[in-house]
């Protein structure tokens, strides 16, 4: 318990302490209540749940048809849509209070659906079925997420075009969180396995919306601690987050049980000013940055190019092109783990030269890295637009004719594909990357400061930086409209 | 406070516009409108040619080819959409503004009219990797690249003036 310990010199973070926040809580109290209701997770997992139902079987017995699933269709264009461009940038990892993947595992762990059980588990004041095992020591950072995700993604030309794939991988993943919370203390697949974990939790830093404690006072001189242990009121945090000292977006689920199990009601929804988080902790959690920016230039260049060659040898499970295959896995995966940092690495030295800082040039290469996650979102979401725009209406058709059997619930499944302003896509990219690449400079003089602590040396030091952005915002500029 | 951060505000644009605007001059061309006969062919999952540069004036005789099974070829801006069946010189053309109302063919002419960067899709289910079957066709001067280019190089350098501006201002008051 020495995690609970060290909370006596906690510092305030920045926003909190000029006020400028707002809490929805206190705002909205209808939104309160609904939060503070014990049945509020599983009434809004319930028809995600079914959804996803709705979806693997579809994938399974469906047609394989990716554009006439509704497996694809709303995986890869509705839901992927709203996650990276709405959730995570405006509400943190809300995906995850939804996320239905989770829900057996939470029941095993819990024997109910929404009741409380008192009982001791570890420090834990709940009964929580299962072996409880503790997740091991040098497991506990993103690198099994950051592996995973890249290896995922090498399949991506595959995965997101044939719904029996899709529906396989899901279906997996719900079986893996479900057999993993028999064996290791709650949500141990969610903070070190999901997949989608990993970039959630990077991104979800700059979301606009955090969930923290309103009084530092009320968590220090708080005995019940039951935010972090579970009462009678709910669970102890599933994340193993302990509210007294959270700091980061990074690693909380958003499930709302400390919002039921604080006695004290010291924890407020507020709102916040974006990418104003700008701790990166570990070099996992930089090599996440660099993966996600490596892989949106990637797919700006394998999906959104027009180069029939590397389709085809993305695409080796229908073209039959293995070796073509495994040039295309190895540009992917050097570019996402040596490369991009490499590059990286280099800007951070020209950043010592300049500033002839005693900072290593690791510790300059760490802290500044953060200014991967402002970049890496926005370029994500400049991505993800034509996505939506271009393909969204297949989900008008699909939805009549889910499976692509010829159905026509809704008589919309003949709706025929019809890009919508496609053409005009570009300038939203061009503003988009344009706010990615102004975060990354403003907050990363912040950051800089932290470095270099003085005004001069932090924006000599920034420079370089500076330049990678540019570098980079230029790059997927040439992607999107050169 | 509120005065300086419009202030500051009101800079960033002016700088950026400022860039796009030397973008957009810089690399400003103007060739002669020329007649240019394209035969385009489809193949899953590409098209040949992958890139197209044209200029703005230009009148494009398109021929469309569909090499192994039936695909489409929606041109973004220019309102058209056409189905080519495999191995035919003929095939269906339509404007999507006008809806479905087909006609048969074997050329497409299209007279160059904006600038920027179009993509050419196939609209047609041809196989897995249909969503991404895509062509680009590059009109000069694609002011929209080139400004954006000069906006992006005016904001980094406005961004960093306006931080150095702060920090010699936080000096002075020393
Ligand atoms: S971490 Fe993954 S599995 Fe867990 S709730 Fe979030 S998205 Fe779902
Ligand atoms: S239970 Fe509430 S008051 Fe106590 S430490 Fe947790 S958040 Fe703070
Ligand atoms: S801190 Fe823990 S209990 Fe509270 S919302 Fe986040 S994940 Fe849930
Ligand atoms: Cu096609």
């Amino acid at each position: 318990m020495n995690k609970m310990e060290k909370e006596s010199g906690i510092k305030i973070p920045m926003d909190v302490k000029n006020g400028k926040n707002t809490d929805l809580l206190t705002k909205f109290p209808l939104l309160k209540r609904i939060l503070k209701a014990r049945s509020f997770q599983f009434i809004i997992i319930l028809p995600n749940l079914f959804v996803f139902y709705v979806i693997i079987l579809a994938g399974i017995i469906g047609s394989p048809v990716g554009n006439r699933n509704i497996a694809i269709v709303f995986i890869w264009i509705l839901w992927w849509f709203l996650l990276i461009a709405i959730m995570v940038p405006f509400a943190s990892r809300v995906w995850c209070t939804m996320c239905p993947l989770p829900f057996f595992g939470d029941l095993f762990q819990r024997m109910a659906f929404i009741k409380v059980r008192l009982g001791k588990t570890a420090y834990l004041r709940n009964k929580m079925f299962g072996l409880n095992k503790k997740w091991p020591k040098y497991l506990t950072n993103i690198w099994i997420q950051n592996i995973g995700f890249l290896t995922l993604c090498t399949f991506s030309a595959v995965l997101v075009t044939r719904p029996f794939v899709t529906s396989i991988v899901l279906g997996l993943m719900l079986l893996l969180g479900t057999v993993m919370s028999m064996i290791w203390k709650l949500r141990s697949f969610c903070s070190y396995i999901c997949p989608v974990s990993g970039f959630l939790s990077l991104y979800s830093s700059a979301a606009t919306m955090e969930l923290r404690r309103i009084d530092n006072d009320v968590c220090l001189k708080c005995k019940d601690k039951g935010c972090y242990k579970g009462n009678e009121k709910g669970y102890g945090c599933p994340w193993s987050e302990y509210m007294g000292t959270m700091e980061r977006n990074n690693y909380c689920g958003l499930c709302t049980e400390c919002l039921k199990t604080c006695p004290n009601d010291n924890i407020g929804l507020n709102t916040r000013s974006f990418a104003s988080e700008t701790i990166i902790k570990g070099y996992d959690e930089s090599w996440k940055g660099f993966i996600m920016l490596a892989l949106a230039m990637a797919y700006s260049v394998i999906l959104l190019g027009t180069n029939g060659t590397i389709k085809n040898w993305a695409n080796a499970p229908e073209t039959g092109n293995w070796g073509g295959f495994f040039i295309y896995a190895a540009i992917l995966w050097s570019s996402a783990l040596v490369v991009v940092p490499a590059v990286f690495y280099f800007f951070a030295y020209l950043s010592k030269l300049i500033t002839k800082s005693t900072q290593s040039v690791k510790e300059i290469f760490k802290t500044f890295s953060y200014i991967l996650v402002p970049l890496g979102l926005l370029a994500w979401i400049a991505f993800s637009f034509p996505l939506i725009f271009v393909n969204g209406s297949y989900i008008i058709s699909v939805i009549s004719d889910p499976l692509g059997w010829g159905w026509n619930l809704f008589g919309t499944a003949g709706f025929k594909w019809q890009p919508l302003v496609p053409d005009y896509l570009g300038y939203v990219q061009l503003i988009l990357l344009l706010t990615g690449l102004g975060f990354a400079i403003s907050r990363g003089y912040r950051v800089s400061l932290n470095i270099f602590k003085d005004e001069h040396t932090a924006l000599m030091g920034l420079l370089p930086m500076a330049g990678f952005a540019l570098l980079v915002t230029l790059a997927f500029l040439t992607f999107f409209i050169g | 406070m509120k005065n300086m951060n419009i202030k500051k505000v009101v800079i960033i644009i002016t700088i950026t516009l400022t860039g796009a605007l030397a973008g957009i001059l810089y690399f400003n061309s103007s060739a002669k409108p020329i007649r240019r006969d394209i035969v385009i062919k489809a193949r899953q999952y590409s098209y040949e040619p992958n890139r197209m540069e044209v200029n703005v004036g230009d009148t494009l005789y398109i021929k469309l080819l569909a090499l192994d099974v039936m695909h489409g070829f929606y041109l973004e801006g220019y309102d058209i959409d056409a189905e080519i069946p495999a191995n035919l010189s003929n095939f269906k053309v339509r404007k999507p503004s006008d809806g479905f109302n087909w006609k048969d063919t074997n050329e497409i002419v299209i007279i160059v009219t904006r600038g920027g960067k179009f993509r050419y899709r196939c609209s047609h289910t041809c196989g897995t990797m249909h969503p991404f079957m895509q062509g680009e066709m590059i009109v000069h001067p694609n002011h929209l690249f080139n400004g954006g280019v000069g906006a992006v190089i005016g904001f980094v350098f406005g961004l960093l003036w306006l931080i150095y501006k702060k920090n010699k201002k936080g000096h002075d008051n020393e």
